[in-house]
């Protein structure tokens, strides 16, 4: 044997040990967060499963395959969960638009030079990370139907009073009758319930669509402006023609996850309506939770936040795509 | 694997490129900013201003716009009608403790992924990214039952994990521990260190440990602070949670307190304002301070709360 | 494999750290468990609904009473969970986390619910016990429905509770503002209690509401009490479906129905009703304990009375309270304090303290009661007067849901969604269907 086969075996054999180093090294570091996600997010959700297939009542029962699926998508419990799916997304439909809307205007306006952007920027983030608990008792106030200074201002108009989280009525059917047109049931629209919710909702997360479209605007390259400016373009071609376009992106990015979030929002309503009146306000967390901390239903409860976990992973995937989409753009 | 970059990634250029010229009137944008900003702000001087009215004054129509009594022992009275201090103090043992806990698994496991080679990162990578897709709501029963004692007579590990930890500090922070999204942030902030860096470290002998701890944190002050103060945000306004896992006053954090005083409080809104208002005081404290890593923190993670 | 040992040292880890909720190691009931001594401290958890004084207070006033008085080395320990159905809920819960407290406040209805989950101690061994018993007489001093009430068909007539914070449904009437409009005699029927109501109601020119004769409540409770003093019946003799769907109810629904249409009643938020009461409404339902706090609310003093509604008869209610499984030693404690709070004594002091209704009927002789009563409170004699023409509510398993159906049957009808026939059809149906559920 040659010298030199001993020193290459001899190389590949340190060169092994240090691999074998660096895994440890690499297992060890991701022990700590890895066991607790282990234990704290992976395993739940196999117990989830596990537990949505018995007769689960208080106390475990029988097991029963699919039949709380079944029961929640056609059965028994179809009325409420389908119900519940329709009222999440039109409490999406009386948000999202809103905050996107608002959030991306006001953006837009903090993004220029001025006087002050500090403050407002400041001010405009504030709902944004007050408690749910706190701001809401402060909105049930403002909502209030006797005390409110919402019914105040109404009044000065002469309009109201309204119950604002207390009224079912749908709100087409409202405005309808207040000018005296019959609007048929299945046009009468959210509760005002609802869409009360819906305003405390826009107020509490403006701040954060504003971060994400500042962000945004920060990430357009400001020659496409200076070149706009020296065509002489008008603010107002500047905001359609650059800003929005190159912003459409973010505008999907907000889009899926203030989706998501609404989806998944249970503070608001829990604290203002608890899902009330009527069930108007009954989103599909709510009823989750009703199901499985009023009632008991246990089962059920899992089949449902099972389901749920579908839909809300839907949209996550598809705001992965979108992401995906742009870093290969980028 | 373009995914993961991505979720980091979503909007590094907060406040980094410069302001734009201005474009539209400055009167009209201060008209627009400043209405739009009465709206944002009227909740929280409608707190203040409440909290210090007198009991008939505050449910008075209409509301007086100024108390014309200012009453600040409302705020006493408020605090005396509860242990606050212990609520106060609940809470700041939990986040502080979730705090911590988070920056050290992230950090170690953030370290992990940048700046080492080892086998199966690709597997360990999707799996972190799927539990990042799995929803609170999935694991919200689940969590529950697992803090429950074991059934007499049954195992605790099968078929379900019981951990006999429900209504204490423990149930409130060990699910929080560990989060996909903190190790995301500080991963793309590790793999921005130069690899100069790395060499000399090792020629000087240093190792993992010590290039971790002398070189990588020093200069990722910044990102450490994003995630500790995003992480203490969000354990000090945590409700759903420990709502449900807690029932002993003794352990309970302010959120859930509040909630409760909102019927103890019964008709006297304005003590229930003087509470909101100081429940919500120390939050915006660190906000004011750590604005820029909150917001910085929110535009790159796109968590919403 | 590694899997598994990972937990496994995570769960050592966490148990090491843990442990600070005492361990409630189960037992079977020997008959002789009733007839122990306490042997040593025992410290127990009694979980309540009473959010805000002077009941609170007065709770816990009454527990350190016991706590001090008793010299047996009980220490029970009192602790808020909320209203009642965040009690009910934090019970539920605390039965899936097995950390029940030891005993708990509760209505017939969420009792009838944790007894599906065989945790809750059959109290007639205590009551009967020789030693730590009640007498005869004492049996027979408390209110005999207070019993019934307790006592659940479903369960094989097992007494599961027991009587605790006990009140009734009534009227409130303020008389000045009736007597304002034009009302000066008690209306004895529905039909001129209607006629008050729309007297005491004002309108402005353009026909606005200014001020309404009668704040309606939702409350499920108050909707039993109108069918019961109609003549109606709740539940029918089986238990197997709900009886207030009949014609009783249906009247009830359609009074609203006219009341709310005509503004001539609003629906209160939250506690409101209390503040407007002091002012300007002329009738409320509501409980019983409702009275400091419509006290409280009066700006200047009025002339007010409490009672049943017309035709006499109201619903009893007010909670009990339940014992858990857990050790005998813990298990006796909880119902020494049980029997303690009962006493004539002690249930005299609790009703001048909580505005609660004694548990036994010798109170009434109690001199400090008496006393009280004539100073301080006449309505709360008035509100005892009315016991002996209350009416407990179903105790079966699902009544709480029912009582969100009737809720949302009082709530689609006063805000016009459906009309009264409609919606009591509707809500029958989906009463019924609970029950047949819960079996």
């Amino acid at each position: 044997m040659s010298g030199g086969a001993i020193a290459i075996t001899s190389r590949t054999a340190s060169r092994r040990r240090r691999l074998l180093t660096e895994n440890l090294w690499a297992y060890l570091f991701l022990l700590p967060a890895f066991a607790f996600l282990l234990v704290f997010k992976v395993l739940p959700a196999f117990y989830a499963i596990y537990m949505s297939t018995f007769k689960w009542d208080i106390v475990q029962g029988a097991f029963r395959g699919i039949d709380n699926y079944t029961d929640v998508l056609f059965g028994a419990r179809a009325e409420a969960w389908w119900r519940s799916l329709s009222t999440t997304f039109t409490y999406a439909a009386l948000t999202i638009p809103f905050e996107i809307a608002f959030g991306l205007v006001i953006a837009y306006l903090l993004f220029q030079k001025m006087r002050g952007r500090g403050i407002y920027r400041t001010l405009f983030y504030l709902p944004y990370i007050t408690s749910t608990v706190a701001a809401a008792a402060v909105f049930e106030w403002i909502f209030h139907p006797q005390y409110g200074v919402l019914n105040n201002i109404l009044d000065a108009f002469g309009l109201g009073p309204l119950r604002f989280l207390q009224e079912p009525d749908g709100i087409f059917q409202m405005i309808g009758s207040h000018f005296g047109l019959a609007v048929p049931d299945w046009a009468a629209g959210p509760s005002l319930s609802l869409t009360s919710v819906a305003i405390f909702s826009i107020w509490h997360f403006l701040g954060f669509q504003i971060v994400i479209f500042l962000a945004g605007l920060g990430n357009i390259p400001v020659e496409y402006y200076e070149a706009a400016r020296l065509d002489g373009a008008s603010p107002r071609q500047v905001f359609q023609k650059i800003t929005l376009p190159l912003l459409s992106p973010q505008i999907f990015f907000v889009f899926t996850i203030a989706t998501i979030g609404v989806l998944r929002s249970f503070n608001e309503i829990f604290v203002l309506t608890n899902g009330g009146p009527l069930d108007t306000s009954r989103t599909t967390t709510m009823l989750v939770f009703r199901t499985f901390f009023q009632q008991g239903q246990i089962g059920l409860g899992s089949a449902m936040g099972v389901l749920l976990t579908i839909v809300i992973l839907v949209f996550t995937l598809v705001q992965f795509r979108i992401l995906e989409r742009r870093v290969q753009y980028g | 694997m373009n995914v993961p970059n991505a979720i980091p990634r979503v909007a590094t250029g907060v406040v980094r490129r410069p302001p734009l010229p201005r474009a539209s009137s400055s009167i009209v944008r201060h008209a627009i900013l400043i209405a739009v900003g009465g709206v944002v702000a009227y909740p929280f001087y409608f707190m203040l201003s409440s909290s210090l009215k007198p009991f008939f004054e505050a449910i008075q129509v209409p509301p007086t716009i100024f108390p014309h009594e200012l009453h600040p022992e409302n705020y006493a009275e408020a605090w005396n009608k509860a242990p606050w201090a212990r609520y106060f103090a609940n809470t700041f043992l939990v986040a502080s403790l979730i705090t911590i806990g988070e920056l050290v698994t992230a950090v170690l496991a953030a370290y992990a992924f940048a700046r080492i080679g080892f086998k199966g990162k690709a597997i360990l990578f999707t799996v972190l990214l799927a539990t990042y897709m799995m929803p609170g709501e999935a694991t919200l029963i689940p969590n529950y039952v697992m803090m429950s004692k074991p059934i007499p007579g049954q195992s605790a590990f099968f078929p379900i994990l019981r951990l006999g930890l429900y209504d204490t500090y423990q149930a409130q922070i060990l699910p929080f521990i560990a989060s996909a999204v903190s190790i995301f942030l500080l991963r793309q902030q590790f793999l921005s260190v130069p690899n100069e860096l790395h060499d000399a470290a090792v020629i000087d002998g240093a190792g993992h440990l010590r290039f971790l701890w002398s070189v990588v944190l020093p200069i990722s002050v910044p990102a450490l602070v994003t995630v500790a103060i995003l992480s203490f945000y969000g354990s000090w306004n945590a409700f759903q949670w420990p709502l449900i896992i807690t029932s002993n006053p003794d352990i309970r954090p302010v959120q859930v307190a509040l909630n409760a005083f909102r019927a103890e409080a019964g008709t006297s809104y304005h003590l229930l304002m003087a509470a909101a208002a100081f429940v919500v005081a120390p939050i915006v404290l660190i906000y004011l301070v750590g604005q820029r890593y909150l917001v910085q923190g929110v535009a790159r993670t796109g968590i919403r709360g | 494999m590694r899997k598994l040992s990972v937990i496994a040292a995570i769960a050592m880890l966490i148990a090491a750290c843990g442990g600070s909720t005492p361990v409630a190691a189960p037992t079977a009931a020997p008959t002789t468990e009733a007839d122990l001594d306490i042997t040593g401290p025992v410290t127990i958890t009694l979980w309540h609904a009473l959010t805000s004084d002077p009941q609170k207070g007065a709770l816990e006033g009454a527990v350190k009473k016991f706590n001090e008085t008793n010299g047996k080395g009980i220490t029970v320990q009192a602790v808020v969970q909320g209203n009642y159905t965040q009690l009910y809920q934090k019970t539920l819960g605390a039965i899936t986390a097995g950390s029940l407290p030891d005993l708990a406040h509760a209505y017939e209805s969420f009792v009838a619910d944790y007894t599906k989950a065989d945790v809750v101690v059959d109290l007639d061994q205590y009551v009967n016990s020789k030693k730590n018993g009640l007498d005869q007489a004492s049996k027979d001093d408390i209110y005999k429905p207070y019993f019934d009430t307790n006592r659940f068909a479903q369960y094989g007539n097992k007494l599961l509770s027991f009587p605790f914070t006990k009140s009734l449904a009534v009227m409130y009437t303020n008389l000045d503002v009736l007597k304002a409009n034009g009302v000066t005699a008690a209306p004895t029927t529905w039909a001129d209690w209607e006629k008050a109501v729309q007297q005491a109601t004002k309108k402005d020119a353009g026909g606005k509401t200014t001020q309404y004769g009668y704040a309606g409540t939702t409350d499920a409770s108050y909707f039993n009490a109108m069918v019961l003093s109609r003549g109606g019946k709740i539940m029918a003799d089986d238990n197997k479906t709900v009886a207030w769907a009949g014609k009783e109810g249906l009247d009830t629904l359609q009074m609203l129905d006219r009341l709310y249409k005509g503004g001539y009643a609003y629906t209160p938020t939250n506690f409101d009703w209390q503040n407007d009461f002091g002012t300007k409404l002329a009738y409320v339902f509501q409980s019983t304990s409702s009275r400091p706090f419509i006290a409280a609310a009066m700006k200047t003093p009025v002339n007010w009375t409490v009672g049943a509604p017309p035709g006499g008869k109201t619903v009893m209610f007010g909670a009990n309270v339940a014992v858990f499984k857990s050790t005998p030693q813990k298990q006796l404690a909880s119902w020494l304090f049980i029997k303690w709070f009962s006493e004539q004594d002690n249930t005299a002091d609790w009703a001048t303290k909580s505005y609660y209704m004694p548990v036994r009927k010798s109170a009434a002789n109690n001199e400090a009661l008496k006393a009280y009563w004539t100073a301080k409170d006449p309505q709360g004699k008035q509100a005892y007067d009315t016991i002996g023409i209350s009416i407990p509510e179903p105790n079966v398993r699902g009544q709480q849901d029912i009582r969100d159906i009737i809720t949302n049957m009082i709530v689609s009808v006063t805000t016009g969604k459906a009309t009264p026939e409609a919606a009591i059809k509707d809500a029958e149906t989906k009463a019924n269907q609970v029950l047949k559920d819960a079996q």
